[in-house]
């Protein structure tokens, strides 16, 4: 899909008072529309607008929460695994087909498969890495658990106007 | 754990909500609930830090932020939490974390470094490197995304 870089300044101050924390307010987008700051005079029609554009040229890839795992009763980690290149489609479908697993990477290493899986335990992460082991017989595959988090952020401050970097 | 009526309303946004004038309202009608119950039972899991972002998500390379690394450090044991906090709180850091060193793979701390470029990345690594002291790192560029989707928890809890 080609890369359409954001250029409106409305468009981003938007989505940069929307990436953290949308309104959970009646009605969102008038919150929004009073949020903004006094110079940009729009309704909440027009950002509804806006948003559902941002939506359709795939800017925004969704509008919801997004959850701490633990919080929740679930366990994450993140697994790395050597695959040459012959079985690599096969390792990425068998990978893929489990729904806990939520991000797959190809990445540039001897390491070159990267995955992240979430789970109800432990053990079920463990049921996991052995049922790929068994199916696709790549057995150098390592299991990573965060031991100790100094941060997770996703919010990405877009630069407006003269404060472009 | 989260309570019958949470595990609901958590199925029930943690795909894409809708984009109209009163989206909760619409969330409530689907789930039999009231509009006012769903924004209260949202604003305690958020308040609780159960909900740990609420808002939208876009694709990376729309953002500006085009190239990302995972960068995984080898860092000396006893100075992992004075290096964790150094790179967490650079800016272009988003994540970071201590991960178990494992035989054939030393490196113990990673962090996921977002820039316009992959030249970016790797200054953002060498300036780490030069304010933290570790040198043994390795970057890893991704060169194809395989699968990236949001979790989908308690997925049988909404009928």
């Amino acid at each position: 899909m080609p890369v359409k870089p954001i250029t409106d300044d409305i468009d981003k101050a938007i989505l940069n008072l929307i990436q953290s924390d949308f309104p959970m307010e009646q009605r969102p987008f008038t919150c929004i529309s009073d949020t903004l700051a006094p110079e940009i005079k729009i309704g909440e029609a027009e950002i509804i607008q806006r948003v559902k554009r941002l939506k359709k040229d795939g800017i925004i890839r969704r509008i919801g929460g997004n959850f701490s795992p633990d919080r929740l009763g679930f366990v994450s980690t993140l697994c790395a695994a050597r695959v040459d290149e012959q079985h690599l489609k096969r390792f990425a479908e068998t990978v893929n087909q489990f729904p806990g697993i939520t991000h797959n990477y190809i990445r540039e290493n001897k390491y070159n498969v990267w995955f992240t899986i979430i789970a109800p335990s432990r053990k079920h992460i463990e049921d996991i890495l052995s049922s790929i082991r068994e199916k696709t017989g790549i057995t150098d595959l390592m299991n990573l658990p965060a031991t100790r988090v100094f941060k997770v952020r996703a919010h990405f401050k877009l630069p407006t106007g003269d404060t472009a970097a | 754990m989260p309570t019958k009526l949470e595990k609901k309303i958590i199925a029930a946004i943690q795909g894409d909500m809708p984009v109209t004038k009163r989206p909760y309202l619409e969330i409530a009608k689907r789930l039999d609930l009231t509009e006012e119950t769903v924004l209260e039972v949202l604003r305690d899991l958020n308040n609780r830090g159960v909900i740990r972002r609420f808002g939208v998500t876009l694709k990376h390379q729309n953002s500006g932020f085009r190239a990302n690394a995972m960068v995984a450090w080898r860092v000396d044991e006893a100075r992992v939490e004075a290096v964790g906090g150094i790179m967490a709180a650079h800016q272009a850091v988003s994540h970071c974390y201590r991960r178990d060193p494992m035989e054939q793979w030393p490196y113990n701390l990673y962090t996921m470094i977002h820039s316009t470029d992959e030249a970016g990345c790797k200054k953002i690594a060498e300036s780490l490197s030069t304010q933290t002291g570790v040198d043994d790192y390795a970057v890893l560029f991704s060169r194809k995304e395989l699968k990236k989707t949001s979790m989908q928890y308690f997925e049988d809890e909404i009928d």
